[in-house]
């Protein structure tokens, strides 16, 4: 009696508890975000396009000699979003003053590993991310 | 020593375990003969959990805006793990909620568990009924379907009807001439935090009532019964009856998982029962669906104002019917109980409750 009590309880304690965790269980980053493009016309040489791809910060420069960068946005030191420098054609993470190339090397400051470069297909003046 | 034993011995030579299991829950004696009905109090204990629960969780994802309502609704339902469960159970809660309440509102007239000393769990258990209705009003606004849209631009109409002050009324309650953001913005606030706590505050001093003068004796019960006399204040004792724990909490359980049953099976097999197509429409300002109607539970005042040739009339009526209803331990002052031996009683009640049915019918078909 006790253990088929128990047996039923456990059952009806997991059946309640698992669609509540699932439910608050952070989504599939597959569900949204998964593919992106950016047109190029509208991004002019020397500016950061900033955007979200697969739930997480990512950053497309054109470079003043036309080259593009795609880059995580995500500084590798405690996770704040770097700014670009158009000037000086840099990222600066306004968290603790890391500095990052536009091919995301570490120039500068506390961030102990470049910023994770992206891959992306150019097609038709669109950048096709994911 | 079982570390069972040893932690509750631990507890209660702390606070006292054994004389509050004691005097609550083995010691609590309740009447022999009580019954099916005296269950519905627990059930609806458990449908107002399951609403609070499945509430927080939807809050979660939900966005209370009228450009982002609908989208977060409809993201729950298609996208996110079991969202369509806890938002399909809330849904089907809200609607088991006023049945139940109704049943159990029916079964205490029948058993004459209005009378004296009770006019005040009678006037707390009235008080729900209506704040239950307010939470289901505003709570059918937020995913701001077409549905929810219509349905509170009929329900809250009335209120304009009233002579002088109606527009006013109106226009306060809307937070604007019309349904919009600012009624979004009000019944959100008032559906998720003002009627709950309000609720769950009620419901605290209904069980204080119930607990204080004791749970009323069913009226065909002929054993000893300790009955108020009236001339100062008096627990109704049950020397012979039978104790809360286990007795009366298992017949509780068994009712809790009957209903548990019916609500699952509603849940699981006829989800979209309560939902008809244009809940699946976002709100539309500009666009009034054909025949729309509020919930079953609204049909019978909605029919009443559609009875009448002012609607002013038809409030008023239905303000009688509810005074009546909430003066009924002070109007029903005879202390006979059993409905049986009581003919134009159970006239009365048959013709109320089959009033209110036909009205419904009539509501939904007109």
């Amino acid at each position: 009696m006790g253990v088929c009590s128990g047996g039923l309880l456990t059952l009806i304690g997991a059946g309640t508890v698992y669609p509540i965790f699932r439910f608050l269980s952070p989504l599939s980053v597959d569900s949204h975000g998964a593919k992106v493009a950016i047109s190029l016309e509208n991004l002019p040489e020397g500016e950061a396009k900033f955007f979200e791809f697969q739930g997480r910060a990512a950053v497309l420069i054109k470079r003043k000699n036309g080259n593009l960068s795609l880059l995580s946005a995500v500084c590798t030191h405690l996770g704040c979003i770097v700014k670009w420098e158009k000037e000086k054609e840099e990222f600066l993470c306004p968290c603790h003053g890391g500095r990052f190339s536009p091919d995301g090397t570490v120039l500068g400051g506390p961030p102990p590993k470049p910023l994770e470069q992206l891959p992306f297909v150019v097609k038709d003046g669109s950048v096709n991310v994911g | 020593m079982n570390p069972v034993t040893f932690i509750y011995d631990w507890i209660d030579r702390r606070i006292g375990l054994n004389d509050l299991t004691a005097k609550y829950l083995t010691g609590y004696l309740l009447p022999r003969n009580i019954n099916i009905w005296y269950s519905m109090g627990s059930i609806l204990l458990l449908i107002f959990g399951v609403q609070v629960l499945t509430g927080i969780l939807l809050l979660v994802y939900y966005s209370p805006s009228i450009e982002t309502a609908f989208k977060s609704i409809t993201f729950i339902m298609n996208q996110v793990p079991f969202g369509w469960l806890i938002r399909t159970c809330h849904a089907v809660g809200a609607n088991m909620m006023v049945l139940f309440l109704l049943i159990h509102m029916i079964s205490v007239i029948f058993m004459g568990s209005y009378k004296a000393p009770r006019e005040f769990n009678w006037l707390s258990g009235f008080g729900l009924l209506n704040m239950v209705f307010g939470i289901c009003l505003t709570g059918y606004l937020l995913p701001w379907s077409q549905l929810s849209f219509w349905a509170t631009t009929v329900a809250t109409s009335g209120a304009g009807s009233v002579p002088f002050i109606g527009e006013y009324i109106l226009e306060f309650v809307r937070g604007g001439k019309l349904v919009g953001a600012p009624t979004l913005g009000r019944f959100f606030v008032l559906h998720v935090i003002v009627l709950p706590a309000g609720i769950a505050g009620l419901i605290g001093i209904h069980l204080f009532l119930l607990q204080r003068t004791g749970v009323s004796t069913p009226p065909s019960y002929d054993g000893p019964v300790e009955h108020w006399k009236g001339e100062q204040y008096e627990y109704e004792k049950h020397p012979d009856g039978i104790p809360f724990f286990p007795h009366f909490l298992v017949q509780d359980l068994v009712a809790n998982c009957i209903y548990a049953i019916f609500f699952f099976a509603i849940v699981f097999f006829v989800p979209n029962i309560f939902f008809p197509a244009e809940a699946f429409f976002p709100a539309n300002p500009f666009e009034t669906p054909a025949h729309i109607k509020p919930e079953w539970y609204f049909l019978p005042n909605y029919q009443v104002l559609k009875i009448f040739p002012n609607e002013f009339i038809g409030l008023i009526v239905q303000g009688i019917a509810m005074t009546f209803l909430a003066a009924l331990p002070f109007i029903d002052i005879w202390p006979k109980r059993n409905f049986l031996k009581r003919p134009l009683f159970l006239t009365c009640v048959m013709l109320g409750i089959f009033t209110f049915i036909g009205l419904m019918i009539w509501g939904h078909f007109s």
